[in-house]
């Protein structure tokens, strides 16, 4: 019994760092800061994170943290994660519910959504439900969120992966990024 | 940078619609237990809301003055114009729809051994937790001549308000080829780059509404200054020649000011200006003060585990009352991003010790934005870790924005400060 106690003492004293099971409940409680509670964002910048798929999360984190995907600041905490503390958080968040935002979108970008995605439906489908797991769904995600990304695959200034993806961008026309943009984040289902 | 207000509400309201009670809670006895939070700003609204979230059999009263929240973050672009005020208010409607117990009134006194606050109206109520988040007091007395009063002629805008209204009216009637001073306290002071941010945004201002004549002097008691190098890149940038920066050593520490005259002393000389933004130094809350928590430099110091104050068990100071981290470089900043943070672990510390289980491991994060124009943002990340009951800055992670950084990494800054400015006041209070 003693020597029990002590093993439970030396564990619980033991820094995070070194911990093989993340305590998921406080890590997810300091990402709801900027992606909203469940990972559902209320901010038009911040993407939702609830419900993106588990492989997807996993592979966008990791590829922040190595430095081989450019953000302007989620590489900056992640730098600060263990491996294990980022695949404790993919899981999670890939099991909240995808809640799509209602928000306020120009008609006439609407109209022109529909041609301008010609180029994303391929991967990302019309709906932005995606058929691959590593594709992200894009279905009610803001709109001011995928513009920002879409001039990330866009500026040469900056390092982004994803090949595919980086042609497809550029080949868009500077007036349908706003467009497509739009077009996915008014999808409901 | 107009925020679009409907599609704030809409989606405050389609998050609300998901459900929020997702954080599991263990069986539980009846009569769990009793909190009081003392403060409803981006702490105490936190904590209040976190706990009721985890565990809604435990009784949770809200105590805070104003019936409207008026955020300090974002408040400098209200000097700018680029913001109105009403985007920086929330009110406690949601608090008290949670099963919150919101009561409008200052404490008068608290009373550690009995466990008891007393309010202003001279209730009495009893506590089993107690989440101290009054913010900060000034220190007026330390500048000669600086008063409450005086605040009205020498605003500091430092607790959002009425006090950014001022600021902003002098700002407006002030003429090109003035002066505006911003006086920066010693440090510890919240919002550790809102000075150098406000520089800029009045710049801004002048620049747009026909005073680009006009200059900001920054007479700073400190050396240097948060995320300076790239304030000053992007002041160059932005406002070439209009911003000042003056070091303590360089007699920028402000000593006395004739508020009526509109001036300002520092050791060997004196500063006439249109507008002085006298930033006084800053302490805990009175009643944090007062409820013997706060050590020789008049701060809370805590717990890392779990937010408890050092010096009376089962009071849990949080926010800007609080010191904690490695000081002096380390320490976390006073932001409402760490007080969101702090008040997260706290109310996991609490609900866990209510319930008879263990400790969650704590989590700390900062992000500050500071916003120079509105496609020009910067911003300080700070990762923190308990390793063995201590605050530890993790130095692999975090730091400032890159300083050779191209245009977009600025757009992107700004546009996620707005995001994060939204989801940061759904947080604590939605």
């Amino acid at each position: 019994m003693k020597r029990a106690l002590l093993f439970c003492a030396a564990l619980s004293a033991a820094p995070l760092i070194h911990a093989a099971e993340p305590d998921v409940a406080g890590l997810v409680k300091s990402c709801n800061n900027c992606h909203g509670v469940a990972g559902v964002s209320v901010g038009h910048s911040m993407p939702s994170i609830g419900g993106l798929s588990e492989a997807y999360l996993l592979n966008i984190m990791t590829q922040w943290k190595t430095g081989e995907r450019f953000s302007a600041v989620m590489g900056r905490l992640l730098k600060g994660y263990t491996d294990q503390e980022i695949a404790a958080l993919a899981t999670h968040y890939s099991k909240q519910p995808w809640v799509p935002v209602a928000q306020t979108l120009d008609a006439k970008l609407l109209t022109q959504g529909k041609d301008a995605i010609d180029r994303c439906s391929s991967c990302h489908g019309d709906t932005g439900a995606p058929d691959e797991d590593d594709t992200p769904r894009l279905t009610g995600q803001w709109a001011k969120y995928m513009e920002l990304e879409l001039m990330k695959y866009r500026d040469e200034a900056v390092k982004m992966p994803h090949k595919k993806m980086r042609t497809n961008a550029k080949k868009l026309d500077a007036a349908d990024v706003a467009a497509a943009a739009a077009h996915y984040a008014s999808q409901q289902k | 940078m107009t925020i679009n207000r409907r599609n704030f509400i809409k989606a405050v309201a389609a998050a609300g619609s998901a459900s929020l009670l997702t954080i599991p809670t263990s069986a539980r006895a009846d009569g769990k237990g009793k909190v009081i939070v003392i403060g409803g700003g981006f702490g105490g609204a936190t904590a209040a809301k976190y706990i009721k979230m985890m565990d809604p059999a435990i009784d949770v009263t809200l105590i805070e003055p104003n019936q409207t929240y008026t955020s300090c973050p974002l408040s400098n672009e209200v000097l700018s114009g680029h913001r109105d005020i009403s985007t920086l208010q929330a009110g406690y409607a949601a608090a008290a729809k949670r099963g919150i117990n919101v009561m409008h009134d200052h404490v008068a006194r608290v009373d550690p051994a009995k466990k008891t606050v007393t309010t202003g109206a001279g209730q009495t109520l009893g506590y089993d937790a107690l989440v101290m988040a009054p913010g900060i007091a000034f220190d007026y007395e330390a500048i000669s001549g600086y008063s409450k009063e005086a605040s009205k002629l020498m605003p500091h805008a430092y607790k959002a308000g009425e006090q950014t209204l001022l600021l902003k009216a002098q700002l407006e009637a002030m003429p090109d080829g003035g002066l505006f001073i911003i006086s920066v306290p010693t440090k510890p002071f919240r919002c550790p780059p809102g000075p150098y941010e406000r520089a800029a945004q009045v710049a801004s201002y002048m620049k747009h509404h026909g005073k680009s004549k006009a200059k900001v002097q920054i007479l700073d008691a400190n050396d240097s200054f948060s995320k300076k190098g790239l304030f000053e890149q992007g002041w160059k940038a932005l406002y070439p020649g209009m911003i000042e920066w003056v070091s303590g050593a360089d007699d920028g520490k402000v000593e006395r000011v004739d508020a009526a005259g509109r001036m300002c002393f520092t050791g060997l000389n004196d500063h006439k200006a249109d507008v002085i933004n006298l930033i006084p130094p800053h302490r805990a809350g009175q009643i944090a003060q007062q409820t013997g928590l706060t050590n020789a430099q008049g701060w809370c110091e805590v717990a890392p585990m779990t937010m408890e104050s050092t010096v009376h068990k089962d009071i849990y100071p949080i926010g800007d009352c609080c010191i904690a981290g490695e000081l002096p470089v380390y320490d976390m900043p006073k932001s409402a991003h760490m007080a969101i943070t702090q008040a997260k672990v706290a109310a996991g510390a609490i609900v866990a010790r209510m319930n008879g289980v263990a400790n969650p491991q704590p989590w700390y994060v900062n992000t500050c934005f500071s916003t120079l124009a509105p496609d020009y943002g910067i911003s300080v990340v700070h990762v923190y870790r308990v390793t063995d009951n201590q605050f530890v800055y993790v130095k692999e992670a975090g730091g400032i924005s890159p300083i050779d950084a191209p245009p977009l990494q600025r757009k992107l800054e700004a546009e996620y400060c707005v995001g994060w400015f939204n989801n940061v006041m759904a947080d604590a209070f939605a």
